[in-house]
């Protein structure tokens, strides 16, 4: 079928659905909670100047491992409560048992959602600031978080998501980020799992004795999954003239996962 | 050095659940021991999710075996001075590799010889 004669019989099918009528017509959603018309992010012409306040995050930025000292303690983990200690539990026995192996559930294609986006290795990404918002691009699955500045408030009933709803402010350089609205079909981190009630609240900024690292405090409170806050601290390093390259995983899956949840290796 | 830090890297990833995995885990190699290949490169591919080299091991008789050889992420390989154009098919190459615990034919990049004499990441004397 050739591509031109698909694209004909998808607006088609598409014509034959009552929502047809609306078709090429323009759409005009709403203000953000909490906005005005005019005040969005949606609307950053005159504004451009307001970034020459913010920070010098250019270039991009891979995850730093910062070399424990020898025989130091193993870093703290969340402490998780009730059922979701039960699961992970079960699920560190079901590892330890398969040769550390652990199952998937998902493709290896899939992306992690938050908070583990701001804990990838391997993979770099990149800040870009615009009026109202601040855009992270992750080298990794090709990945786009919205952190938006622009004052709006959280939608009241988010749709889960791998990366939330976020808004942000700046406190002097730093970056303050609150977000909800992640899907609880995703992990705190290995085996760990989570409610739609996760938050997750970061603070960003530059590194006092050194412009060319990045620091991250980020603090996730889950009323249903954790005992208490658990906060981990991490940090980045910079590439000043270092570029993403493209990440199509589904072009290049040499380790797809089988029925039983096994990473194959083509 | 370069293994002490993958060794150590090794360990953070199984200590630091939420840290732990970069596209998949590594648990399919044995971080451990370390093969030796002697062949020419069938192909190499720098991509991500990460880049892949095809090794083909010439065996006693005239036939020969290839190797899938998984390594880091392009970015990552570039940080350590690789470029698309390092390797070639056709070029002689020493291989060092992490090999898969199943006993399949494949492995995690440590480190090259070139024919030239040239290396790149961890080589064995």
């Amino acid at each position: 079928m050739s591509v031109r004669y698909a694209l004909l019989l998808f607006a088609g099918v598409a014509a034959a659905h009552p929502a047809a009528a609306q078709m090429g017509a323009p759409t005009a959603s709403p203000p953000p909670a909490g906005l005005g018309e005019g005040e969005s992010a949606g609307y950053p012409s005159g504004r451009y100047d307001e970034l020459n306040q913010l920070p010098d995050w250019g270039g991009i930025w891979f995850l730093a491992f910062d070399m424990p000292a020898p025989n130091s303690a193993p870093p703290p983990e969340p402490k998780l409560k009730g059922e979701y200690l039960e699961r992970y539990e079960a699920w560190r026995k079901e590892v330890a048992a398969n040769n550390g192996v652990a199952k998937r559930e998902r493709s290896n294609c899939s992306a992690p959602g938050m908070p583990i986006f701001m804990q990838i290795p391997q993979y770099p990404f990149e800040y870009l600031f615009t009026p109202g918002r601040v855009t992270i691009n992750q080298e990794a699955w090709m990945q786009t978080r919205t952190i938006w500045t622009d004052g709006r408030k959280h939608p009241e009933d988010p749709s889960p998501t791998y990366n939330g709803h976020s808004i942000g402010h700046w406190e002097g350089g730093a970056l303050v980020v609150d977000t909800i609205g992640i899907s609880d079909d995703l992990e705190l981190g290995m085996g760990m799992g989570h409610s739609d009630q996760l938050r997750v609240v970061e603070r960003i900024r530059l590194s006092e004795s050194d412009p060319d690292k990045l620091l991250a405090e980020i603090t996730l409170t889950d009323p249903e999954a954790l005992a208490e806050p658990f906060t981990l601290n991490v940090s980045y390093r910079r590439d000043r003239n270092g570029t993403l390259i493209e990440f199509q995983c589904s072009e290049n899956d040499r380790n797809p996962v089988n029925e039983d949840g096994e990473t194959e290796y083509l | 050095m370069k293994k002490n830090l993958l060794k150590l890297a090794a360990g953070f990833l199984l200590l630091a659940p939420a840290a732990s995995m970069a596209h998949h885990s590594f648990a399919m190699f044995d971080m451990q021991k370390t093969v030796t290949l002697k062949g020419a490169v069938a192909k190499f591919k720098w991509q991500n999710p990460h880049a892949w080299l095809e090794v083909d091991v010439p065996l006693t008789g005239g036939k020969s075996e290839r190797w899938a050889i998984e390594m880091t992420s392009p970015n990552n390989l570039a940080l350590e001075g690789w470029k698309r154009t390092s390797l070639k098919a056709g070029d002689k190459v020493t291989l060092y590799v992490h090999p898969l615990r199943n006993g399949a034919k494949g492995g995690s990049f440590q480190g090259v010889r070139l024919a030239t004499g040239a290396t790149l990441g961890q080589v064995d004397q």
